[in-house]
């Protein structure tokens, strides 16, 4: 009997979160619905919290706004990539019905899994009013890692892969692969790869050089042209590893860590997305005055970044309206601050109305970073998500492991 | 000898104590085990398509896997065994020292400080902008700081063992001190030497014995759970070779998600050694005491 | 000249073992501190501040660690001093005590990697209860070690002592047991309290990153390279067990592990 009960109960318990009755689909309800049904509800957003300035937009800013305008709590739960699909794989192994998370930040690759898996909810991104205001027609919003969104995703960001110097310790940063070799060469143990999302985006940059011009690794995964390229680039960094921070030994796990390293002057060129990302370092007096960005010869990748819902988000109404915020005019504005979070708005500034436009327009221009306008000139698509895949794979096992 | 019975409600009470113990205690360990087993052999897993060996053999191949159980044991025997020594000669040396009020308050204070806090400092003071850097920078030993050497992150653990040192010497001193009082080691001592036996003799022969014949059980159970650490390498430590928590961690969560079944390969086959271990630890008499 | 060469050595040790605590808390009150500089640019009472006006979670962070360690230590203790009488008095005490050291020996973070499926499926993850269930699982046979060296020939006389004078199972653990035992609830209570304060890698998994305890902020703060926030959030950590060793230095000195 008593054995019965503890059942029952685990039962019961286990049970509590599973019946609660999932939602009627607000896709079928006008924007209104979405806003009544959003109202007093708890949103939770998986992220990435790698960033002072990104969590600082979203602690101080994101989080206080959505509250006060639209009576939602957004709650941050850590998170990113791998993470991500794993989590969504997980309960959809376990057939969880009410997830754990609501939307997700993130770019190409993780779409591609999330797809793959059938992990995300939509498409959605048409509903949004504020969609009204982004050109869908630019590839660089509506191609994501070489595959279309069809409306799975609502672009959040756009920036671009840069490389970053002191311009007073190194006049002359290399370009492409072969200065980089004899500028490691000249300066051994002042550059690094970070063994993460960044690491392999300059691997991008990499591999599209190899291909012998910026457009080679476009269109869908070629894995026979991934073996030849891949092979000739881990024989480059094998080769020159020595070179490396702490002889290639061991790699940075985080880029993060990178900063860090070029703030103290351990590494003299470290790189980043949002174009480098230094304005907001230098102005915290991180890194000298005398940081610039660039962009590699070949061009590193310029892409844009989203939020997607997943499949199983326990308030698909409440997620609509977060991310109908998020790209409103006034979250991009705050966003696009040069000394906020510094990011380039997904905006299409001759579709916002005039006030906003003017608004766009009067922000500060950076100081130091380099403007998007001027460095896309050098801008590459993002491949396929496999080459993102397979690079991780191959990194550890032809360079780290080695 | 049988218990006696006084009340019929107390064969049901310490039945569902039983139950209680086997669905908290036991259960999910066996579920634990199971699930990483079958996900191994590709048999869960909404990314595995049925039984398949696959993931045992590249596993085995790849060879990461040899390579971190190496590294994890020779880190872990490292630190233990540096550990042991450093309390042993303190416990020998300044045991009367060591009841002085504030030593002894001393003592006990690293014991407020968790792994994840200790890892965090000694990068703090290691790291190549760290604090002992500076300070180097300050003399003018180094002029950049990427002169100052290797000590986190770095290919021989020195981070990672110094961190684990630095959290199992002042659990094994106490312990060490508490053994040598309640052993009444002293007294010993004292009764082999006036049986004729030197100083040397006397710690080698009689006060190390006894004191680590009654401490091994609990170091042997320090050494698997070094081995078994997680935050502290995950902080200190490098790329590869990574130790095994880290290792089974980082293939469990990884990208490509036709391989995480090799991740549940290294957990298994964790589990079976780090049981295998436990199993020899304490099935001899040994049983662990607790003076409360 | 010998007893001096100790002395000097044993007050370096001393130093030795207080410079974290004085290193750490003066890292949480610095900022804007750069290579090569030996002192902060900034020192001061603003990160603290912080923590109590803006949105860093901290307190929160503080609330629920200490929420999650309160209830497993209250549930581990009480639990695991009954439960382990049957197993103490049971015919096969010896492989029902090494059966419980499996879950305990086995480092966390994996057991809870191949946990959190059922986790997931009995909809306990990324909520206090799943944690909390979770650092129980480790925390109960700990107890159960913990208190298997307190039943013995001894109580069982004392029970038996109960039972002749007429008096009932609970009267007996009640009025005899349970004042016996006293102290060792106590320093048990405190020691599971210690190991779900200081846990991180089963509340990383089966938290996913939404269950902040403290230690989790610690490693949030590592990895966004926030040393400052990370140094105080340490603080928080060890403030409670530095307490309690002053309070009484056997609560944290934990002769099992």
């Amino acid at each position: 009997m008593d054995f019965k009960l503890i059942i029952l109960c685990l039962l019961f318990w286990s049970c509590g979160d599973q019946n609660k009755t999932v939602e009627k689909d607000p896709l079928l309800d006008s924007w209104e619905e979405v806003t009544k049904a959003s109202e007093g509800t708890t949103v939770h957003f998986m992220m990435w919290q790698g960033s002072p300035v990104v969590n600082e937009y979203i602690n101080n800013y994101v989080i206080p706004t959505l509250k006060k305008e639209h009576n939602i709590d957004l709650q941050i739960v850590s998170g990113q990539g791998p993470e991500i699909v794993q989590m969504v794989m997980g309960e959809k192994e376990a057939g969880v019905k009410n997830s754990q998370i609501d939307i997700v930040w993130i770019n190409g690759e993780t779409f591609f899994q999330l797809k793959k898996i059938e992990g995300l909810w939509g498409p959605f991104v048409q509903k949004l009013p504020n969609a009204t205001y982004i050109n869908f027609d630019d590839p660089h919003i509506s191609i994501d890692f070489q595959q279309s969104i069809e409306g799975m995703e609502s672009p959040w960001g756009m920036s671009q892969f840069a490389l970053i110097y002191d311009s007073l310790e190194v006049p002359n940063p290399p370009r492409n692969l072969e200065a980089l070799e004899q500028y490691i060469k000249a300066k051994p143990g002042t550059f690094t790869i970070s063994n993460d999302f960044s690491g392999m985006s300059l691997l991008k940059s990499f591999l599209a050089e190899l291909s012998g011009s910026p457009n080679g690794l476009d269109g869908p995964f070629d894995a026979e042209k991934y073996e030849v390229l891949s092979k000739k680039l881990w024989e480059y960094i094998n080769r020159n590893k020595k070179y490396f921070w702490k002889e290639g030994v061991t790699f940075p796990k985080e880029h993060s860590k990178m900063d860090q390293m070029f703030a103290s002057g351990e590494l003299s060129i470290s790189f980043g997305f949002s174009e480098g990302a230094i304005e907001e370092k230098v102005n915290r007096g991180l890194y000298p005055k005398s940081t610039r960005a660039y962009a590699w010869e070949n061009g590193t990748v310029l892409n844009s970044n989203y939020i997607g819902i997943v499949h199983n988000a326990p308030n698909k109404a409440g997620a609509l309206q977060v991310i109908n915020f998020l790209i409103s005019p006034e979250a991009q504005l705050t966003k696009a601050d040069p000394n906020g979070m510094d990011a380039n708005p997904v905006l299409d500034l001759q579709k916002l109305p005039e006030a906003w436009r003017k608004k766009f327009e009067e922000l500060p221009k950076r100081k130091y970073g380099a403007e998007l306008s001027e460095l896309s000139k050098n801008a590459i698509q993002e491949p396929a998500p496999e080459y993102m895949i397979k690079l991780y794979d191959d990194f550890r096992t032809f360079v780290i492991e080695k | 000898m049988t218990i006696s019975e006084p009340l019929s409600l107390k064969n049901k009470a310490s039945n569902i104590g039983f139950i209680f113990f086997g669905l908290i205690g036991i259960l999910p360990f066996v579920a634990a085990f199971v699930y990483a087993l079958l996900y191994s052999f590709g048999l869960v897993g909404a990314a595995n398509s049925g039984f398949t060996t696959e993931f045992w053999i590249s596993t085995w191949q790849s060879g990461a896997f040899i390579k971190s159980l190496v590294y994890s044991t020779v880190v872990a025997g490292t630190s233990i065994f540096i550990s042991v020594s450093i309390a042993l000669w303190l416990t020998l040396k300044f045991r009367k020292e060591l009841e002085h009020p504030i030593l002894a308050f001393a003592m006990y204070l690293p014991l407020a400080i968790p792994g994840i806090v200790a890892a965090f400092f000694t990068f703090q003071l290691l790291a190549k902008a760290g604090f002992f850097s500076r300070i180097a920078y300050a003399f003018g030993w180094i002029t950049e700081a990427r002169q100052f050497p290797d000590l986190v992150n770095d290919p021989y653990a020195i981070g990672i063992i110094a961190t684990f040192i630095s959290i199992v010497t002042p659990f094994l001193l106490l312990l060490f001190l508490n053994v040598y009082k309640n052993e009444r080691v002293d007294e010993l001592a004292q009764l082999s030497q006036s049986l004729g036996a030197n100083k040397q003799q006397t710690v080698w022969r009689v006060s190390l014995p006894v004191v680590l014949n009654k401490t091994w059980t609990l170091i042997g159970l320090y050494f698997i759970f070094l081995l078994g650490a997680y935050e502290v390498p995950l902080i200190l430590g490098q790329e590869s070779p990574q130790m095994l928590s880290v290792l089974i961690i980082r293939e469990i969560k990884q990208y490509d998600l036709s391989r995480l079944s090799e991740g549940y390969v290294v957990a298994v086959i964790y589990t079976v050694i780090v049981t295998t271990a436990a199993v020899l630890l304490f099935s001899r008499k040994n049983d662990v005491k607790h003076e409360g | 000249m010998k007893a001096n060469w100790k002395f000097f050595f044993l007050a370096a040790l001393v130093i030795l073992v207080v410079f974290p605590f004085a290193y750490l808390l003066l890292l949480s009150m610095a900022s804007e501190w750069r290579f090569p500089e030996l002192w902060p640019a900034y020192f001061g009472m603003r990160n603290w501040e912080q923590v109590v006006s803006s949105e860093t979670g901290l307190i929160s962070s503080f609330l629920v660690s200490t929420g999650i360690s309160f209830s497993v230590a209250t549930m581990s203790t009480f639990i695991g001093f009954f439960i382990s009488r049957g197993i103490a008095y049971h015919p096969y005490k010896r492989t029902i005590t090494l059966l419980t050291y499996f879950p305990y020996i086995l480092a966390p973070v994996v057991f809870a990697a191949c946990l959190s499926y059922f986790f997931l499926k009995l909809g306990l993850f990324g909520k206090p209860v799943g944690v909390f269930v979770a650092q129980f699982m480790v925390a109960f046979p700990y107890a159960l070690i913990f208190f298997s060296s307190f039943w013995g020939e001894k109580t069982k006389s004392y029970e038996e002592l109960v039972a002749t004078l007429g008096g009932n199972q609970l009267q007996a653990f009640r009025k005899v047991l349970l004042p016996i035992a006293k102290n060792m609830l106590i320093i048990c209570f405190f020691q599971t309290f210690l190991i779900s304060w200081f846990e991180y890698g089963l509340t990383s998994i089966i938290g996913v990153g939404k269950v902040q305890t403290l230690t989790i902020k610690v490693f949030l703060f590592i990895k966004e390279s926030n040393f400052y926030y990370g140094a105080l959030s340490c603080c928080l950590l060890i403030l409670p067990p530095v307490l309690l060793l002053y309070i009484n230095k056997r609560y944290v000195f934990n002769k099992l592990i």
